[in-house]
């Protein structure tokens, strides 16, 4: 048949409107489903009030300004948020989405699903600075500590670990098959690399081999990079490479093996 | 215009689905014309599902074309997208968002939506605007479904599996939401006889990824010599509608 409708007409994408509904959904989410908020918001906590009650000497100046406390709990916390966010909370809502078939969903509108993911990050980067704000009141108020002696490169640190954070987020959102095998790998993941970067002490405790794979690791590369911004240094090469490597490796896993059902 | 004359809306020509070993859907071509209300008949596995999701662009055909007003839903996935409702067969959405949310969100989509008022009253949901997508009935859930899928004015509506799992008052409710979409092209797939037979003007039977037999449903009785639709889909497949197959 020859008589087929032909309705030429200029194709249209949805515009800010539909970014900022899809953000509003995905916070009213991850409000509304409070409990996934305790992790990455009270985890980091209660890691930064241990370190407050057990390091000694916390007090203590290293630099004009730092202290030991300054020096090695807030840039373990800061990692932490931005890892638990990263690396457990954000690949549990899309591995939910995939299995609910809820990005199925939106490829059949004029949305597309990756408006899906990139309203995720937006919102779990909202997440991150409630995350270390509370940290930071809850470190000044109680602990005297300090901010960074280079807050621009302390700035740049935390956008680094953020894409470093989100590839090892979206490698695992990227290989598990459900979502309760995505809480799984992140948890493992997470652990296994805050734990070699210095969540349960500092990493200079650890053995010289755990220290040098922790730190070719992004938590580790992040806490050091912290660590050089707190004191006003330059941060290491090595620690801007391994940040950046994982996040180049993050986005090139997803490509190739990510699925949206 | 009459139905018989109007141009063509959807042109899905000679299509196959191969997935590995097993080939999904064997050569389909249906040819749907503009404000037909269209069923696609057949057991679990089919081929049904398939079909239109090919059709309607989440799945690439191995073989074969489609066109939806003159579109390719591949190439012309943009504008495809704005002239298309789809309902699918499972799918959730945002469960913790309310209906008014959720049509707020969806009509944010779509260049010239339905006002969300009328796209909630459309489906008899006004009522339960505040509430949540987790705490609505299966009825309910599916109902916002298909309020979503008209929501952004589509020429052309796919629903697949429309009633599946709903109880008597709120299937005849579904219908007559269904009945009152007189400006659209519909697609219909469902394994329920009633439905089909009272929603559309045309069937395609489709056992093991191939149209068995196309035509209304009282030419397929006739071709059959069977009283019911069901006993013609019997009678043409060898099947009952019924029996459980895997799935699609």
């Amino acid at each position: 048949m020859s008589e087929t409708a032909d309705i030429r007409r200029p194709a249209w994408r949805p515009g800010a409107a539909a970014w900022l509904r899809l953000i509003q959904a995905e916070a009213k989410m991850v409000i509304r489903d409070y409990a996934g908020l305790i992790v990455p918001l009270g985890l980091p906590l209660l890691i930064l009030v241990m370190q407050g009650i057990s390091i000694e000497e916390r007090g203590q100046e290293i630099a004009e300004g730092v202290t030991v406390f300054s020096y090695y709990a807030l840039p373990v916390v800061i990692s932490m948020v931005v890892a638990t966010i990263a690396v457990i909370n954000m690949p549990s809502f899309l591995a939910t989405y995939r299995k609910t078939k809820l990005l199925r969903r939106l490829a059949v509108t004029p949305a597309s699903p990756a408006m899906v993911l990139v309203a995720q990050m937006v919102v779990s980067f909202i997440q991150v600075v409630l995350g270390i704000g509370l940290a930071f009141a809850v470190a000044l108020i109680f602990f005297d500590a300090a901010l960074p002696l280079a807050p621009l490169t302390a700035a740049g640190v935390l956008l680094a670990c953020c894409a470093a954070m989100y590839g090892l987020g979206m490698i695992v959102a990227s290989i598990a098959p459900t979502p309760n095998s995505s809480v799984a790998i992140g948890l493992i993941a997470f652990f296994g690399i805050a734990a070699l970067g210095g969540m349960f002490g500092p990493a200079d405790n650890l053995p010289e081999v755990l220290q040098t794979v922790g730190s070719w690791l992004p938590f580790g590369a992040s806490v050091e990079a912290f660590q050089s911004a707190w004191l006003g240094e330059a941060v290491e090469f090595q620690n801007w490479v391994v940040l950046g490597g994982s996040a180049v490796m993050g986005a090139g896993v997803a490509g190739a093996l990510f699925r949206w059902e | 215009m009459t139905q018989q004359t109007a141009p063509l809306a959807i042109d899905a020509q000679h299509l196959v689905k191969r997935y590995r070993q097993k080939t999904a859907v064997d050569g389909i071509s249906l040819q749907v014309r503009a404000g037909e209300t269209f069923g696609i008949l057949g057991t679990n596995g089919a081929g049904k599902t398939t079909t239109v999701e090919m059709i309607a662009g989440l799945r690439r055909p191995s073989e074969g074309t489609v066109r939806i007003l003159g579109l390719d839903p591949f190439t012309d996935r943009a504008q495809v997208r704005q002239i298309l409702g789809v309902q699918l067969q499972e799918a959730y959405l945002h469960g913790s968002l309310s209906c008014w949310e959720l049509v707020e969100l969806y009509r944010s989509f779509y260049p010239d939506p339905l006002d969300a008022q009328t796209a909630l009253a459309m489906v008899e949901l006004t009522e339960k605007a505040k509430t949540r997508f987790d705490d609505l009935s299966g009825g309910q859930m599916q109902r916002l479904s298909i309020a979503l899928a008209l929501i952004g004015r589509p020429e052309v509506v796919i629903l697949d599996e429309l009633t599946t799992g709903l109880d008597p008052k709120a299937r005849r409710r579904v219908w007559s939401t269904i009945e009152s979409l007189t400006e659209q092209t519909v697609i219909l797939v469902s394994h329920a006889m009633d439905e089909v037979e009272r929603l559309c003007g045309r069937v395609a039977l489709i056992d093991q990824g191939r149209v068995i037999a196309q035509g209304s449903p009282e030419h397929l009785k006739e071709q059959a010599a069977a009283v019911t639709l069901e006993d013609a889909f019997v009678a043409l497949t060898g099947k009952d509608i019924h029996d459980d197959e895997e799935d699609d």
